[in-house]
């Protein structure tokens, strides 16, 4: 496929020495081989930036490639081609160890342990942090027990993973976040199976962890409406190589919402900011 | 979670029973030997004609040494592939690599016998050292292959039906080979995968025992990267780790182990998917800093125990161990699962 007639820049062009730059990302192909031959492409040439102190949510349908794009971030799913540049480093020159004191992950990776008490797994984001055998330090102590004040989960501490409701199971996976310290944390779909107190509670941390904690935030939601009161800053994503940035605000107004999720008589009313039956005229 | 006083009395009462059943192991057998005579000729005081002396350190200790040795690297190589592939069920048999043991075996006996190489009958001396290198040859085989697959594929669960269809392939092999063999041949055959601790040298099981606990110990340093797995690859990549690198790793540890273990005794069912779920549930933690000492402490005492139960009958000829693990060890391990779920529930 000839990548070029996707060049037009998405009316944002990369600033590509700002000192507030967290992440560059340059003419990005996201997908994964099925095969020798066979190569899935979602996205062929993204181009954009992560300045410091955001909250980004990247919104659009199943399919329209968000996760892959957020795996690529990290390298855990390797990107097609492209750069993914943290700060003046270019991700494929960081070792493993490097990048996850970089960019630390919540997935949507069920565990399926019976044992691991909620400290285990905040702990094991101690880990990209001393040796390959050492036992954690005082240090790596009060980053853990930090980060589940943070999260404000102390009560938690010593129950088994296994046994905790979604949304706790969900503030431990960011306490393990939290723990790795990295300036950026990425989170898939951190309110799905969580009840609609809990999807606020959430996106309230992730909100503070921004504004207090100087953490960077791009995470992937379903929630479309939480996410235009939380985010500074959405993503639209779909298929076909489609790929919008803006304010929440300036999103709304442009009718990009409507344009993105409107169907079958279901519109987004720009009033209201929620999603409505289609009023008959 | 579990106090830490159960857990430290778990490490001082385990070391203590294995104490207690190796002896057992050195002083029950076919022909009666006093205590005394036992802890002479372990202290070197016996005289060296003396039958009691002779039994114990040709037959008994070779035994006792190979069945912990063994218990040990099962045990060890079944926690390594449960954790590494994140599935209960994983275990020495599943990649097939005792399968290749068994194809090696069924070379040697089954086609050797057939081509007029004479090893079978009671595979004699030299036959025995032919049959061992032949099953940690196809043991490797099949390691070797599901190395090479692993590193072009890193997805856990499509190198398992790798590994699985790979050992059924192999029995396939093999049951025809069984097909077009003598009924002599077969017999050996037979005889060699119902498994025996009993046909080690003093040296030989020494030897075991060093090489497993050198292994062993190469693994208590892979504590972090176990643990990390625990949560799955992708968490385990995000946490900083080669996951593709380990899982290699990992694969080629457990993999050796089962195949020293096999080539020696002939594949010991059950230990080494059990152990680790015992392990497990009697300390209730899946950190691997005390499931690795804890799996080697409790692979030594079921395989002790299991070797002294096949000499329970008391005739020259004990029960086949492969028998004796399943039969002793599959009720055990239902009892200790029902049991953890009924704890993680109420």
């Amino acid at each position: 496929m000839d990548n070029s007639k996707f060049n037009s820049p998405d009316k944002i062009k990369p600033h590509l020495s700002s000192d507030n730059c967290i992440l560059r990302i340059e003419n990005l192909r996201t997908g994964y081989n099925l095969s020798r031959s066979k190569i899935v492409s979602l996205h062929n040439n993204i181009n954009i930036n992560i300045s410091k102190g955001e909250l980004i949510a990247m919104l659009g349908p199943n399919g329209a490639g968000k996760s892959t794009l957020l795996k690529s971030l990290t390298a855990i799913i390797p990107s097609l081609s492209g750069n993914i540049y943290y700060g003046n480093k270019n991700l494929n020159k960081l070792s493993r160890k490097e990048v996850a004191k970089l960019v630390a992950v919540v997935l949507t990776d069920k565990i399926a342990d019976r044992y691991l008490t909620a400290y285990d797994i905040v702990g094991t984001g101690r880990y990209p942090y001393g040796s390959f055998t050492g036992k954690l330090t005082s240090s790596d102590l009060q980053k853990i027990s930090n980060a589940f004040k943070v999260v404000g989960a102390q009560d938690l501490v010593t129950r088994v993973y296994y046994s905790l409701s979604d949304g706790e199971k969900q503030k431990i996976m960011l306490a393990r976040a939290i723990a790795q310290d990295t300036p950026l944390i990425l989170l898939d779909e951190p309110t799905a199976y969580i009840d609609s107190p809990g999807k606020v509670i959430i996106l309230n941390l992730l909100k503070e962890l921004v504004l207090k904690h100087n953490k960077t935030i791009l995470l992937t939601t379903h929630d479309t409406e939480l996410a235009l009161c939380y985010a500074d800053k959405l993503w639209l994503m779909g298929k076909e190589d489609y790929f919008q940035e803006g304010k929440p605000d300036d999103m709304i107004n442009s009718g990009l919402i409507n344009q993105l999720f409107d169907r079958d008589g279901v519109e987004f009313n720009k009033k209201n900011r929620r999603f409505e039956i289609k009023k008959k005229i | 979670m579990i106090s830490r006083k159960h857990t430290s009395l778990f490490f001082v009462i385990l070391p203590l029973l294995i104490v207690f059943l190796f002896l057992i192991n050195l002083w029950y057998g076919s022909v009666n030997i006093s205590w005394i005579d036992v802890l002479d000729t372990l202290m070197l005081n016996s005289n060296q004609n003396q039958a009691s002396h002779i039994i114990i350190l040709q037959y008994r200790l070779p035994q006792a040494i190979t069945a912990m040795s063994v218990g040990i690297g099962l045990s060890i190589s079944g926690l390594l592939l449960q954790t590494t592939f994140n599935n209960p069920l994983a275990g020495p048999s599943v990649l097939g690599i005792s399968a290749g043991a068994s194809l090696g075996v069924a070379i040697m006996v089954l086609l050797g016998g057939s081509m007029g190489l004479k090893l079978s009958g009671n595979l004699y001396m030299l036959g025995d050292m032919a049959v061992v290198v032949a099953a940690f040859a196809g043991a490797l085989l099949v390691l070797l292959i599901i190395i090479f697959v692993s590193g072009k594929v890193g997805n856990a669960v499509t190198i398992l039906i790798i590994g699985i269809m790979i050992g059924y392939l192999v029995s396939a092999i093999v049951g025809t080979m069984q097909f077009f063999s003598s009924s002599e041949d077969l017999h050996a055959f037979i005889l060699w995968g119902l498994g025996s601790f009993s046909k080690t040298s003093l040296i030989q099981s020494i030897s075991i025992l060093i090489v497993t606990l050198v292994v062993v110990i190469l693994s208590m340093l892979f504590v972090k990267p176990l643990n990390a797995l625990l949560l799955g690859q992708q968490y385990a990549v995000s946490s900083g780790f080669n996951v593709k690198f380990l899982q290699t790793i990992f694969i080629l540890i457990s993999g050796f182990l089962i195949a020293l273990g096999t080539a020696f005794t002939g594949p010991i069912a059950f230990i080494g998917l059990a152990v680790p779920h015992i392990a497990r549930t009697i300390l209730r933690t899946s950190n691997h800093r005390l499931l690795l000492p804890a799996v080697v402490l409790i692979g030594a005492v079921l395989t002790l125990g299991c070797n002294f139960i096949s000499k329970l009958p008391g005739y020259d000829a004990s029960l086949p161990i492969n028998a004796v693990t399943s039969i002793v060890g599959a009720p055990i391990v239902i009892w200790v699962i029902i049991k953890g779920r009924r704890m993680s529930n109420g």
